[in-house]
């Protein structure tokens, strides 16, 4: 509800004007729990594609971010439910993340980077992203399992960890993402229908399965605290 | 055309600040035919077309992460934060006091939680039951018409439950609880903990012309459709068209004029577009620019009828500054792991919360600490955000490619926050006082602050790490991030919460407080205070209920004795 200064209630939303602008189907029409088809959601895909392709570097070199594309999608791949992290903006995520805070983790994933360039040449003759993708998991197999990694490359499974959690925060925050996981919000709706019967159900099943010896109450019987 | 500083226009109320107490007073008084002039140090705010209702955090910058000293999200409706550009305060050695600013036409109203909770009876007379702290110079009984009158007027959800301290209001029905909040719910339970709907100033129905929520959870940053209470979309419209409000917005109120009588005769403030000092002439003041704002107006409008400050004839101006006690535990829920997809949405914040249970043991003394805390608790099947899956390898004992994707993806949603939100005693040594050797950009002399929790509050803190950990670990969870002793149990810094209250108490003697009974000032009976700075206790209940249901009863006294010719 917006104010002018005379009290008047102007430029109010009619609900209706307000749905139509997120182009959203109205709830009534959309069964809550199915994941309704992504097309219909307000897409920024258009402007998003554009900004990417025209987004400026403002921490990598070319090749950092070549090597972090190749990174990226070895972490996070394509799949049968959606693209893998490069294409799904990752890259450019990540260089303006670094930017945004710098520190400590800005001169711990270039230093990896670099590190990484470094132990692949030692071993294999080559920069990272010019290995054969064996030789790629090879390295990243040394560094991406904390509990078994060798004493002296603890620095640098520190480093994958926070480079894992930057794509994975990247990839699942981004429009790519939030389809994929999928994130069903954002949806205006008349009506809050609370918990769905089968995310009850699945919730029972996980509470037996894990012997928690808790029961939660089935749909249309209110919970009392 | 008058010279501004000389306009010779007298308004019957000049009300400093526009948001919770400032929206009440010129919505009372307007109604009994005042004509008032309100002072709005930020900008002008209209949500209908500001707020970022709707938007996709992958649209912002950083994913919307919250810029540096602001708070939550870049779509936050705040403008400003922890830090305002050239309006600094400084904090005294040893203390990390942080102050939260937001300067817009309704302040905090626009941000806030909307988490409306009404003081119990034990909250007005805590010096009574446990002889720490002090009493209000009003009972619960003397506020409960005002707090009726406040959640009608601007519509507050939730449940009739009789627990005891917790009075019930006049509610509209609360949103059903979400999946994760009913295992919460059973091993509160289990622990003989309540878990109840929680109660918000946020519309379920429809209500005096404003529509109901949509359930999209972003109350945070402002609401288009009016559907959650701010002071712009509740308070300002009805008192705009009653034609009798004006509102001046980059207006910096610097002091509170004073005539020759000692009574306050209007408000100088700086026109941020000018630079310059406009005056304006009231006949009454009433100050609600938050509570430490107004300790520093008063602190600053010094005259030799008032040589230590408005109001502060006894140094009680600034003193006994009381803030909420916060920590957090996160924690994992295996049983919320992999689950079906669906939408958490709802409305801003919990449908559930535990209120405080454990009145009987505190009075047969086998807790530590005298008062209470009510616990809030939040999932993560939120819009996701740059951090949303920080700690993946904490769970997935680290890997990665197509088995880490379809894993990471099953733990969405499966974490789990629980905050305390606790009763601080106040005491003598938190408290903020003018700094005499810095001025901000307007040239105003800015605060300075001390800051001390007592063991109370850092048992209290240690007693909600523990619980939330039995919470937890009861419905089958591993917590996550804690805090031990060595960091007083994670207790929040003082001013962290944004609740901070005090600074101007009301009491019923005018050597220990500033205010009366009413919120006038002992030293100047044309001078009331409606903000959060009147508050003498800071209950385990968020305050701007209170503050609202005050400035009612404040300023319906302000009406009652100016159509008495008493002031």
């Amino acid at each position: 509800m917006s104010v002018n200064r005379s009290g008047k209630r102007e430029g109010t939303i009619k609900r209706r004007d307000l749905l139509k602008a997120l182009s959203v189907v109205p709830a009534a029409l959309i069964p809550f729990g199915t994941a309704v088809a992504a097309e219909q959601q307000t897409s920024g895909s258009a402007a998003a594609a554009q900004a990417a392709t025209a987004y400026q570097r403002k921490v990598f070199n070319g090749h950092e971010w070549e090597t972090i594309k190749v990174l990226s999608d070895l972490i996070i791949p394509a799949d049968e439910r959606s693209s893998g992290a490069s294409q799904a903006g990752v890259p450019a995520f990540i260089d303006d993340w670094l930017n945004f805070k710098g520190g400590k983790l800005k001169a711990e994933i270039l230093g990896g980077l670099t590190w990484l360039d470094l132990e692949c040449n030692r071993e294999f003759g080559h920069d990272f992203a010019g290995c054969t993708l064996s030789l790629q998991k090879k390295m990243l197999d040394r560094i991406a399992y904390p509990d078994k990694a060798a004493p002296s490359d603890l620095n640098y499974v520190a480093f994958f960890s926070d480079l894992r959690d930057l794509v994975a925060s990247g990839f699942f925050s981004s429009e790519t993402g939030v389809k994929d996981l999928p994130y069903l919000g954002n949806r205006p709706a008349n009506e809050w229908p609370g918990c769905p019967a089968n995310v009850l159900a699945a919730i029972e099943t996980n509470l037996k399965k894990h012997g928690v010896g808790l029961s939660i109450a089935p749909p249309g019987e209110p919970a009392k605290g | 055309m008058a010279n501004p500083k000389t306009n010779s226009n007298v308004y019957d109320a000049i009300i400093v600040g526009s948001g919770a107490g400032g929206g009440m007073a010129a919505y009372v008084l307007t109604q009994a035919g005042a004509n008032c002039l309100m002072l709005e140090a930020g900008g002008w705010f209209d949500t209908g077309t500001q707020s970022k209702w709707g938007a996709w955090n992958y649209d912002a910058p950083h994913r919307g992460t919250a810029p540096p000293d602001t708070l939550f999200n870049a779509y936050m409706g705040a403008v400003g934060g922890w830090q305002v550009s050239g309006e600094p305060y400084t904090n005294a050695p040893g203390t990390d006091f942080k102050w939260f600013r937001s300067r817009m036409l309704g302040g905090r109203t626009n941000s806030w939680g909307r988490i409306s909770l009404r003081f119990g009876p034990y909250d007005f007379k805590p010096y009574s039951r446990d002889g720490k702290g002090f009493d209000w110079p009003i009972s619960y009984d003397d506020l409960a018409p005002y707090y009726d009158r406040t959640e009608e007027l601007i519509g507050v959800f939730g449940s009739i439950e009789h627990i005891e301290n917790l009075p019930d209001g006049k509610f509209l029905p609360p949103p059903k609880p979400r999946c994760y909040e009913l295992v919460v719910q059973k091993a509160c339970e289990k622990l003989g903990i309540p878990c109840v709907p929680s109660r918000k100033a946020i519309l379920t129905r429809s209500h005096n012309n404003r529509s109901h929520c949509h359930y999209v959870a972003q109350c945070g940053r402002s609401c288009p459709m009016g559907s959650n209470f701010s002071s712009p979309t509740v308070l300002l419209p009805p008192a705009l068209a009653t034609k009798r409000l004006e509102i001046r917005t980059n207006a910096m109120a610097r002091e509170v004029l004073v005539g020759p009588d000692g009574l306050a005769a209007g408000v100088s403030y700086l026109d941020k577009k000018t630079r310059k000092e406009v005056q304006v002439r009231g006949k009454v003041v009433v100050l609600a620019a938050s509570a430490c704002e107004t300790a520093r107006l008063l602190l600053n409008s010094r005259s030799s009828q008032h040589p230590d400050g408005l109001g502060n004839s006894n140094g009680i101006v600034g003193r006994f500054l009381t803030d909420t006690v916060g920590t957090h535990v996160n924690g994992f829920f295996p049983v919320l792991a992999d689950l079906p997809a669906h939408n958490c949405d709802g409305v801003g914040g919990m449908h559930l919360y535990m209120p405080w249970w454990n009145y009987g043991k505190q009075l047969r003394h086998e807790l530590p600490f005298s008062r209470g805390y009510h616990i809030e608790f939040g999932g993560d099947r939120r819009m996701p955000a740059a951090g949303t899956f920080k700690g993946t390898e904490h769970f997935l004992e680290g890997g990665y490619g197509a088995d880490f994707k379809s894993s990471a993806r099953k733990l969405y949603g499966a974490s789990v926050g629980f905050s305390c939100r606790g009763e601080m005693i106040p005491n003598e040594h938190s408290y903020c006082e003018i700094d005499k050797n810095v001025v901000d950009e307007w040239g105003i002399p800015v605060l300075k602050f001390h800051w001390k929790w007592s063991d109370d509050e850092i048992l209290m803190a240690k007693h909600s790490q523990e619980t939330f950990r039995e919470i937890i670990e009861t419905a089958g969870g591993e917590v996550t991030e804690s805090a031990g002793p060595e960091e007083n149990w994670g207790i929040s810094r003082g001013g962290e919460i944004i609740h901070e209250v005090g600074a101007a108490r009301m009491g019923s003697d005018r050597n220990t407080s500033v205010l009366n009974p009413y919120c006038q000032a002992w030293d100047c009976k044309n001078l009331f205070v409606t903000d959060g700075a009147p508050l003498v206790s800071n209950a385990d209940k968020n305050v701007t209920l209170t503050i609202m249901a005050l400035a009612w009863r404040t300023s319906e006294h302000i009406a009652d004795q100016v159509k008495k010719h008493n002031i």
